[in-house]
């Protein structure tokens, strides 16, 4: 359809020079008692965002509970020798802050955001939770009970099903392997064990303090040194994990959701860190195949046959070991079609160079994206403390752009012929076992599961 | 405290486009947003979803930039690129390198003046679409809830109460001379504002503006429906079936006091002392302190995007062993005890100050949080649209930060009563089931 009206230019404009990227100076600093600070300045608003990480979380906790690194952070603010769950709620709400606490498997983090105004009485509660939490046992119970309805509930939610087979998978015996706990061992924790862990883990040796936004950093520094000063604590000795298996061959696991009108498909193969010299080079493969909207994935799946509202590729890089995935909810018709598509788009990249013009849009895109985090204090903060957890160069901001734009085709073919495993791709389907399985079985060795984890066959 | 003072310049061009400028050098990174003052509020009737349908078409094609263009020239130019279908506006948005600025005004423009879809186009999105409303809604547990769940129940005007994602036979309905007819009514130039904020001199920002969407004529103005509700008189309740989770939930919807009102501001207070987070006095006695829920949370969703009758709704997941009825008795206690009650002096304050700073965090970042300056646009979009006053952005907190304890107590008595609310209980049909 068209409708009638006058016409201006037809042709694209051209962009006009690009204005220099320019990162903000990062401030270093050590105190006595081994917490690393980092601050950085960013004026947008009047607030600032901050990170306090501790490298120990759900791996580290492994054979203490799955998932304990995480409970002990939900407890922090239910309590500390100071003050009760209340008066911390009310102190954030007065003070204009938020804040979480949270583990993942790599760290546990203290993640809160405030008026620079307010910004030493932010610091003081950041810090009383970080070293005089109480663990209070009416609490413990309360969140213990609200754990146990959450992993309940997660068992109903596709993505989570797909991603808990697919992370068994590739990990098995890796403590990268649990995602969640099961209801008996969250049944299981206890009060003490938090105490021990919260000891152990929550250390200035073992944590590094982020700041970024709108503060002087000589004076956020002084603050700094003030409130964490007195903190002591040692760095823990790390926990030696198993090597996760390397699958051979494409399998395919069915997670049987009866009643389901949709199919989540999840495919993945190991990959590597971000420490690792191919990242980026991966990073722009990733980027080109489904990592971007103009991606051939969308293009194919989405913009072309209509199978799939939002398939997309990520490189999953966890501290210790990194992913290859591609997801997509697809119409519970058209899952073989999908999966010969998602394959047959990994197996082109892996076959043929990619045109230079379809390189240098994504090499734009990528670094494009990458200067956006300048924008925001938020935004920046991620960078900053992806860096950190990964102890990356310090100059990884300023160096990203020209990285990127030094890969040749001949690189990408490289990356997607090693990471891209397309022959021993593990397959995760979660459906409606009638309306599936037969598409599924075409695509390798199966195996069927229900939504509790447990195999049938 | 420094009041806010955000650089905003305001125009109208002769065909009528608002365009907005908000200059911020911080870094080179440019945000351009398009909005049009039509929503799925007042999409056609029999045309359930249309909106949202329509939205995604304006991704298919136009005159210059055929399909699969506009977003390969955003990305390509190290950009990122959305749009969204609200109550009562739609919006398409970019943010990119600077540099890009002219190439994103003229997709903008391109895609203003002449859309140019067909029907295999049209076949295409209606799919991208049902699977969007099956992993969002469908497949999902308590998808849907209470957005899609609430408006039936608390509404008679089939404007404010109908299926917003869209029914699957009104998808299927939709023609492409209804994309063209709804095109031609609310996507005129006299219907919108083009917003451009971050790393622009404001003179090249109109100039530019100027150069590529004078030209677009004007059309008749749209003619909205009205969506005013005849007046409640008692409490309506509705239930919804639960598919795949395991645990009871209620919706409660309140009616918001009207648009900019003193009593919009206090209501705002008292939605931040109900549901402000962990400290907010719904989750702090339903889940902390009586332990009868598991999720508590909700409020007023956007309070400045709205342009029509709007809830503020607490969304909550109880425990099956508790019943609906002691959980919304507890509820109903929560809201007694503010209407009895009111809020403390030092309370207020505490709301104040976490009001202010939620404000400027969305000024910052806001929905969609990827986007710089997403929330900033979002304001200014609509309070040239609603209001014709984008300078509301620097001074509508005072009215906020204004609020008295006597109005707080005032509003929570007149407007937080059974005959201004709906209730929907979600019901597990797997718990059922296992019952029976």
């Amino acid at each position: 359809m068209a409708t009638q009206a006058p016409r201006t230019s037809s042709t694209v404009p051209a962009l006009a020079p690009e204005r220099e990227v320019r990162w903000p100076q990062r401030t270093k600093a050590k105190l006595a008692n081994g917490l690393e600070v980092i601050l950085v300045e960013s004026h947008t608003i009047p607030k600032f965002h901050g990170e306090l990480f501790f490298r120990s979380g759900d791996a580290a906790a492994v054979d203490r509970g799955v998932s304990l690194a995480e409970m002990t952070a939900t407890m922090l603010r239910t309590g500390t020798t100071k003050s009760t769950s209340r008066e911390i709620e009310e102190r954030l709400r007065g003070l204009g802050a938020d804040l979480s606490v949270s583990a993942g498997q790599d760290t546990s983090a203290i993640s809160f955001a405030g008026l620079s105004d307010q910004a030493e009485p932010l610091l003081q509660l950041v810090h009383e939770l970080a070293c005089q939490a109480s663990f209070p046992a009416p609490q413990f119970e309360r969140e213990r009970r609200q754990k146990l309805e959450e992993v309940k509930l997660e068992r109903t939610q596709p993505g989570f099903l797909a991603s808990e087979r697919l992370r068994k998978i590739l990990f098995d015996s890796h403590p990268y392997a649990l995602v969640s706990p099961t209801e008996e061992q969250v049944s299981a924790y206890r009060v003490d064990q938090l105490h021990s862990l919260y000891r152990d883990f929550y250390t200035p040796e073992n944590a590094i303090l982020l700041l970024v936004g709108d503060f002087e950093p000589a004076k956020m520094r002084d603050a700094i040194e003030k409130v964490f000063g007195t903190w002591s604590g040692k760095r823990p000795i790390p926990r030696e994990s198993p090597v996760p298996p390397t699958p051979h061959g494409r399998q395919v696991y069915l997670v049987h959701v009866p009643g389901a009108v949709q199919t989540q498909i999840l495919c993945g193969c190991h990959a590597i860190t971000r420490k690792h010299p191919d990242w980026i080079k991966l990073a722009l493969t990733n980027s080109l195949y489904g990592g971007a909207f103009n991606s051939r994935l969308v293009m194919n799946i989405r913009e072309d046959k209509g199978y799939t509202y939002s398939p997309r590729s990520a490189v999953n890089p966890l501290c210790q070991y990194g992913y290859f995935s591609v997801s997509a909810a697809v119409r519970n018709e058209v899952v073989a079609a999908s999966l010969t598509e998602i394959f047959y788009e990994i197996d082109k990249l892996r076959s043929i160079p990619v045109p230079e013009t379809e390189l240098l849009d994504a090499q734009n895109y990528l670094t494009g994206v990458f200067s956006m985090g300048l924008a925001t204090q938020s935004g920046l903060l991620s960078q900053i403390s992806t860096l950190a957890l990964n102890e990356l160069p310090d100059d990884y901001l300023e160096t990203y752009r020209q990285k990127v734009r030094a890969l040749t085709p001949a690189d990408v073919l490289a990356a997607a012929r090693t990471y891209f495993d397309s022959a021993n791709m593990q397959i995760v389907v979660v459906g409606d076992r009638s309306q599936i399985e037969s598409q599924g079985a075409l695509f390798g060795e199966f195996k069927l599961f229900d939504s509790s984890g447990s195999l049938i066959s | 405290m420094k009041p806010l003072q955000i650089p905003v310049e305001h125009k109208a061009l002769a065909n009528g486009l608002h365009v907005v400028v908000a200059a911020d050098a911080t870094a080179p990174v440019v945000t351009v947003g398009v909005y049009y003052k039509i929503g799925f509020r007042l999409e056609p009737q029999g045309r359930s979803g249309f909106a949202h349908l329509f939205e995604h078409m304006m991704f298919q094609g136009s005159e210059n930039a055929a399909k699969m263009q506009h977003i390969k020239l955003i990305n390509s130019s190290g950009g990122v690129l959305n749009g969204s279908t609200m109550y009562d506006v739609t919006n398409y948005y970019e943010a990119v390198p600077s540099n890009a600025l002219e190439r994103v005004l003229w997709l903008e423009a391109d895609r203003m003046r002449a859309l140019k879809v067909d029907d295999e186009n049209l076949r295409n999105q209606r799919d991208v679409v049902k699977e969007e409303v099956r992993v969002n809604v469908m497949n999902q547990p308590y998808g849907g809830f209470p957005w899609l769940d609430m408006p039936p129940v608390a509404f008679r005007n089939w404007a404010n109460a109908h299926n917003f994602y869209g029914d699957f036979a009104d998808l299927d309905a939709a023609s492409l001379a209804d994309v063209q007819t709804f095109f031609r009514t609310y996507y005129v130039p006299n219907n919108a504002v083009l917003l451009i904020l971050g790393d622009v001199n404001p003179t090249d920002g109109f100039a530019l503006a100027e150069k590529h969407f004078a030209s677009i004529p004007a059309g008749p103005a749209p003619k909205f429906a009205d969506p005013a509700e005849p007046k409640q008189s008692e409490e309506r309740r509705g239930d919804v079936v639960e598919r795949f989770g395991t645990l009871p939930a209620i919706a409660v919807g309140y009616v918001l006091p009207q648009r900019r009102t003193a009593d919009w501001c206090a209501m705002a207070l008292l939605d931040q002392a109900l549901h402000g987070g962990r400290a907010g006095r719904i989750y702090r006695e339903l889940v902390l302190e009586k332990q009868l829920a598991v999720e508590a949370d909700g409020g007023i969703d956007d309070i400045f995007g709205y342009n029509g009758p709007s809830q503020m709704t607490t969304r909550l997941l109880h425990k099956p062993e508790v019943s609906s009825d002691a959980t919304l008795a507890a509820f109903d206690d929560i809201i007694s005890e503010i209407q009895q009650k009111g809020i403390t002096d030092s309370e207020l304050e505490q709301l104040k100050v976490k009001w202010r700073s939620d404000y400027f965090a969305t000024l910052e970042g806001g929905r969609g949080g990827y986007m710089p300056k997403y929330g900033l646009m979002h304001l200014l979009a609509c309070f040239t649209l609603f209001d014709g006053q984008p300078q509301l952005v620097n001074t509508i907190l005072d009215g906020f930060l204004a609020v008295t304890m006597e109005r707080v107590q005032n509003v929570a008595c007149t407007y937080l009563k059974p005959e201004n609310r709906a209730i929907v209980f979600r019901k597990p049909a797997a718990v059922s089931q296992e019952a029976a």
